[in-house]
């Protein structure tokens, strides 16, 4: 680090503690999940960007949706997303999420991820490359510093848009199961 | 040949039964719905112990159900496909666990995707779907590009 | 504080080791009734990937439809699109050139090897070996170069279609292709070394989850845990397919059943392999890499039936597929592997173990989630 990156990061130490090391929940979503391991081990090696898998989502803050989602892969996710403490990164990884992707007249997967979760950036690819990956996780960098994340206000300000495109899909049962105050007003 | 003596002693013993020896190890038996469940015990002793899996297939035009039934011999390596027919209306059948224990796996999702109640498995609780109202997704008269339209393409 | 102790034991308790789970590999629910640390009941909840493949495969035409069967497996993409390629041939009545199916062969065996060093990630991973993890994936991602340079993808080639394969080897692939396999042989000794000799391994894996033979047979498990059980099967050898008739290799079988069996299995398949496929570079037939087949727009197969089968990473791939004269297939259903070692003999094997013993049959049984699904 030189000088001028020392006063950046002592200007604003939550901010770069944030950026460089993002911790992403570990939650082999769907299908993109084959590129992840490369990405975590020896020949890419993530964690010289900062990045590590991390067992709970309690303790992480970034949550990469690897793939399709489905309609019960839905749930789970809503449920770990809620549980990740602010701020959190939710990226969008291949292009299943983005339209649907190969699988869009399938009858059990979504087709706009961002209808159902605040998504902060898209990684297009079936699937991504791990350079991809990289080049993301450095704009999301870029994004951090502009504040130009900010996915989990917009969850809190919008909840009730964003609760009922997840009712119409999961049913009122799970929406009304969900532990309250999960989300909480500004 | 192996093939030829399974498909002469098949159709002595089960009439209207009718076997056709595709090629070298493969065999196709058709036998009308009542005597599945004695022809497929019969085939276990003679060798066919292993149940590869179960599919049904949906001939609308028809108005039936076709279910299949994939029995391997390890011992003379032949694959044998036992097919029945039934009602598509009011698909109910006999469960075939008793023979077969890995068959209720097999039951239950065809239950879930063409809606056939087989009498006797005791499991056809939910298995892959979840939240679902409509009719069962595999029969041909579920259209998937229109249910996908109208579920997941909203604002 | 005896009082406390035994409540504590006798207390039945619902865990579920959901698909957000550390030691979970694929997206596969397990629910767990525990009495203290011994699992009373576990159910297997499949469906978190399930995609209708097979009702989504009938809207579509019989060429449009391959780039779809390889998503069926991630982990080992290639035997999907070659028992799709093989029902559609059968029923078309095509043929397939001999350099295609030596091409198909070398495809399949490199497919088998990524999944192979994958599953040697995973499982290191899930008992605490991080070094094997890393070793193995390094050398996987070397074999995954060489997809891309003859199929041009990493993960999801669409290599294999019927009629043949859908491109030549490339200039300066044998060699790469001879440099990669000498390096991985090479490697195997320290693999061994680090992890399959390993005194806390083998501590750690024999005698646990034990298959007998009957069960296995019951349950209608097939490939490497079968064969880590004594009983030696593989469609391989009882029905050739592909280029398997030429070449010479065996079928490593081990006979007491428990988890350090299969696991030595598949570290004897990793040899084979390896050998399949210079046997193959060795004697590579010239002629086309494929067929031509009719205008996809207009290709209309006549009414019939088959079942065509495999050996995948897992155990025995098939397909019964049945056409009824038009354009797209009447239906197609994937009989795949991990269902039956996935549901049953995982739910009945985990009765009466411990916790931490749940994710390690998970991957010792070696399931591939979405393969369950589809």
């Amino acid at each position: 680090m030189d000088r001028a990156d020392i006063k950046k990061a002592l200007k604003d130490p939550h901010k770069w503690g944030e950026k460089y090391s993002l911790w992403a929940t570990y939650f082999c979503t769907g299908c993109g999940i084959m590129e992840i391991p490369p990405v975590l081990t020896a020949r890419w090696d993530a964690e010289r960007f900062g990045v590590k898998p991390m067992a709970t989502p309690r303790q992480s803050n970034l949550f990469l949706i690897t793939g399709y989602v489905s309609i019960k892969t839905l749930r789970a996710i809503i449920i770990s997303y809620e549980q990740m403490p602010d701020p959190k990164y939710a990226v969008a990884f291949g292009s299943c999420p983005i339209d649907g992707g190969l699988y869009h007249t399938s009858y059990n997967t979504v087709n706009h991820l961002d209808r159902y979760l605040p998504v902060d950036g898209w990684i297009a690819g079936c699937m991504p490359r791990p350079e991809a990956i990289f080049i993301a996780v450095t704009k999301l960098w870029k994004m951090i510093d502009g504040e130009m994340v900010n996915g989990y206000k917009r969850y809190k300000e919008n909840i009730d848009y964003y609760r009922k495109n997840q009712e119409r899909v999961l049913g009122k049962e799970f929406i009304d199961s969900i532990p309250a105050p999960a989300v909480v007003k500004p | 040949m192996r093939e030829e003596t399974i498909k002469q002693d098949i159709e002595k013993r089960y009439d209207g039964s009718c076997v056709s020896v595709q090629r070298r190890q493969r065999i196709i038996v058709s036998v009308p719905k009542d005597s599945v469940f004695s022809l497929v015990a019969y085939m276990k002793e003679e060798g066919f112990g292993h149940l590869s899996f179960i599919t049904c297939v949906d001939w609308i035009k028809e108005g039936e159900f076709e279910l299949v039934y994939h029995l391997a011999s390890y011992q003379d390596g032949i694959h044998a496909m036992v097919k029945t027919r039934i009602d598509r209306a009011d698909p109910t059948y006999l469960s075939l666990v008793p023979l077969f224990e890995n068959a209720q796996t097999y039951e239950r999702e065809i239950h879930e995707m063409f809606g056939v109640r087989f009498v006797g498995n005791g499991r056809l609780i939910p298995f892959l779907l979840t939240n679902w109202q409509e009719m069962p997704p595999m029969k041909k008269d579920f259209d998937t590009e229109a249910y996908a339209e109208r579920m997941f393409e909203h604002e | 504080m005896n009082d406390i102790d035994t409540k504590i034991k006798e207390r039945e308790l619902t865990l579920y080791f959901g698909p957000q789970h550390i030691g979970m590999v694929g997206n596969f629910g397990i629910t767990l009734t525990v009495k203290g640390d011994t699992i009373q009941e576990a159910v297997a909840t499949p469906g978190f990937l399930h995609r209708g493949f097979e009702k989504m495969l009938e809207n579509v035409r019989y060429l449009q439809g391959f780039p779809f069967v390889c998503r069926i497996n991630v982990m080992d993409p290639d035997p999907n699109e070659q028992v799709y390629a093989m029902a559609i041939e059968e029923l078309a009545g095509l043929e397939v050139p001999p350099r295609a199916h030596y091409l198909r062969t070398m495809a399949l065996e490199m497919s088998r090897l990524t999944s192979h060093l994958a599953w040697l990630w995973a499982y290191g991973n899930e008992l605490g070996f991080d070094t094997i993890g890393h070793w193995s994936m390094v050398q996987r991602d070397y074999f995954i170069d060489l997809f891309d340079m003859i199929a041009g993808g990493r993960v999801y080639h669409m290599y294999i279609w019927p009629g043949g394969v859908r491109r030549d080897m490339p200039e300066g692939f044998e060699a790469k292709m001879r440099q990669t396999l000498d390096g991985l042989e090479g490697s195997l000794r320290d693999y061994d070394s680090t992890f399959f000799n390993n005194r806390v391994f083998r501590k750690r894996a024999s005698g646990i989850g034990v298959l007998t033979q009957e069960d296995a047979l019951r349950f209608g498990v097939t490939g490497s845990c079968l064969r880590a059980t004594g009983i030696k099967r593989d469609v391989r050898i009882e029905e050739p397919y592909a280029a398997y008739a030429d070449l010479d290799f065996e079928v490593p079988t081990m006979t007491d059943g428990d988890a350090y069996a299969r696991a030595i299995v598949i570290r004897k398949e990793i040899e084979q392999s390896i050998s399949i496929i210079r046997q193959v570079l060795d004697k590579l037939p010239t002629g086309p890499a494929w067929n031509r087949v009719p205008n996809p727009f207009k290709w209309k197969i006549p009414p019939g039936e088959t079942y065509v089968r495999m050996e995948s990473a897992r155990g025995e791939l098939g397909a019964y597929a049945v056409s009824d004269g038009s354009e797209k297939i009447h239906r197609i259903a994937y009989r795949v592997p991990s269902y039956p070692h996935g549901i049953l003999a995982l739910e009945t094997l985990l009765r009466g173990m411990n916790i931490a013993d749940v994710g390690h049959m998970l991957l010792s049984l070696n399931i591939a989630a979405p393969e369950i699904d589809r």
